[in-house]
């Protein structure tokens, strides 16, 4: 999680306006689902991981990371799709060509999804993922809750590392029964702390007027038409070859 | 004399537990000056500070502004905090927005500033503070030092006519203390009054124009730095020893009528020059004697 966020903060196309890396996103998740799988779903994994890795500049390991263990799933899931049960003789799993066909299909499907998913969750902070919700009527309060939220899981998180590790250094996870009694303790110790940080945060906001609504200024991102259209071009030819590509196989 | 900005006069609290933190306190925040208000860890520096916002309310005896009591109503606080910001010591309990610049617009949005104004403001503090290139950055992705100016640039951008900060050095290493202090002069230069929390006698010595010693919930005595940090007996009351700069410039006899040196070259220079040529034989023996501070060979 601190990988995925840590890239859409500081990725080349960070500054973009969000529509401009959600609407490509959304065109080629769209292209993946509709077009003839076999051709279309490889392209589309092979255009959306491009943009990430050349165009925003995030290294091909972070992509890798992001993917890996849903595409793990993934894998591993699909060679079930492939068999039928055959309940005359006794439930025998039996291999049916058509569910071969299936499983290789949403398998390829479900990946270039997720290429698009990681496209956008990797491209874009989250403060954008706040103002596109502000925009899409989400009340105010519940994005605001949100963002702090977000901040706070980062102090929080390193709270529980360092406390972990040191306890760790006094061997308070050596066995197993230690194990249970020192996260327990720590459980215990980072609520206590989560409460006193608060109270302190609270009197850190009234001294700056707080007055129990948390306003900010909004980014303002232009949004360059040039740039969509030519993502939105690029989702199209892609669509194009791969329909052609289907086309020419069959 | 004119009216302080600020003053406090027979502060007790309590807390709810009934444990005294404050017992008859009284302080005096004069315009345009830096005060230091000095004293141990734990003896209470912090409550003192709630009180110059109105965090807490005190038990017994009064705050006034201008010479008028305050109130702690609504209307009232907000006025207050408007012209009275306070910088806690640890800038995570004061960050709270997702990047730096939104930060920074929190104060200047509650005080009913145009969106267009408050953009002007947030670039203002950003720039008295020399961190004008993290705007756009992730705050929880940032240094502590840089938490801590872009916490202080947050209250300024509200443009405060007294900033309070507690502790503002605690936790920054050398450079990023000199930085901050820097920011803090060229503040005070354009008109800020300050008052500040802290525990280093050399701070207050080397920075501070006004001393507050502050002991056990009270303020055994307040005035112009070097009178306080030179009155032993006061010192000695307040458990602090005095600053070693000011000690090595009254063993060189300097005359305290005038400006004493106040900044550690300005001390260095001035012995130098007292001791003279026994300092230059002094640095020939170091260098002689150095080979003697080279790793230790053969040690296995």
């Amino acid at each position: 999680m601190m990988a995925i966020d840590r890239h859409a903060w500081t990725n080349r196309w960070r500054d973009w306006h969000p529509a401009e890396k959600l609407l490509p996103a959304f065109g080629l998740l769209w292209v993946a689902v509709v077009l003839p799988p076999l051709t279309t779903a490889p392209l589309v994994l092979i255009v959306a991981a491009s943009a990430v890795v050349w165009g925003a500049g995030v290294p091909l390991r972070a992509l890798l990371a992001f993917m890996a263990a849903p595409a793990a799933f993934l894998v591993v899931g699909a060679p079930f799709l492939a068999l039928s049960l055959d309940l005359s003789a006794g439930l025998t799993p039996r291999f049916s060509p058509q569910g071969a066909g299936v499983a290789l299909t949403s398998t390829l499907r479900a990946l270039a999804a997720l290429s698009c998913l990681a496209f956008v969750a990797l491209t874009t902070p989250v403060v954008d993922w706040a103002a596109l919700l502000r925009r899409a009527g989400v009340p105010s309060g519940v994005v605001e809750l949100i963002l702090l939220m977000y901040r706070l899981i980062f102090g929080f998180v390193e709270r529980a590392l360092a406390g972990r590790r040191a306890q760790a250094a006094r061997l308070g996870y050596s066995r197993f029964d230690r194990a249970l009694r020192s996260s327990g303790l720590l459980a215990g110790n980072l609520f206590q702390r989560g409460l006193t940080r608060a109270r302190w945060l609270e009197i850190g906001l009234a001294a700056r007027g707080y007055r129990g609504e948390l306003r900010v200024l909004r980014e303002e991102r232009p949004l360059s038409r040039a740039r969509l259209a030519v993502a939105m071009l690029g989702v199209g030819l892609t669509g194009l070859a791969g329909g052609l590509l289907a086309r020419a196989l069959s | 004399m004119s009216v302080p900005l600020l003053a406090a006069r027979g502060l007790d609290y309590r807390y709810s537990g009934g444990i005294s933190a404050l017992r008859d306190l009284n302080l005096t925040v004069e315009r345009g000056r830096k005060l230091a208000v000095l004293g141990a860890n734990g003896s209470g520096k912090t409550t003192l500070l709630l009180h110059l916002n109105g965090t807490f309310r005190p038990t017994r005896g009064e705050l006034r502004l201008d010479g008028d009591p305050v109130a702690y109503d609504r209307r009232s606080l907000d006025r207050w905090r408007g012209r009275v910001g306070l910088v806690l010591q640890e800038p995570d309990d004061q960050i709270f927005a997702a990047t730096v610049e939104q930060d920074v617009s929190f104060g200047p949005l509650n005080l009913g500033l145009a969106d267009s104004v408050v953009r002007e403001r947030v670039n203002g503090a950003l720039d008295a503070l020399q961190i004008a290139d993290l705007a756009a950055r992730a705050t929880h992705s940032l240094s502590f030092g840089q938490k801590k100016r872009v916490a202080i640039a947050g209250v300024l951008a509200m443009r405060p006519e007294l900033l309070v900060l507690d502790e503002p050095t605690a936790g920054l290493d050398g450079q990023g203390v000199v930085r901050l202090l820097d920011a803090l002069q060229r503040l005070h230069e354009s008109g800020a009054t300050l008052v500040f929390s802290t525990h280093d006698v050399e701070l207050a010595y080397a920075w501070a124009d006004d001393v507050a010693l502050f002991h056990e919930g009270t303020v055994l005595g307040q005035g112009e730095a070097l009178a306080v940090l030179r009155d032993h007996e006061l010192m000695r009351a307040a458990r602090l020893a005095p600053p070693l700069l000011l000690e090595v410039a009254g063993a060189l006899g300097v005359n305290w009528s005038a400006a004493p040196p106040r900044a550690r070259d300005d001390v260095l220079s001035l012995l130098r020059k007292r001791l003279g040529a026994q300092v230059i034989s002094g640095e020939r023996a170091a260098e002689q004697a150095a080979p003697a501070t080279a790793p230790i060979e053969g040690g296995t």
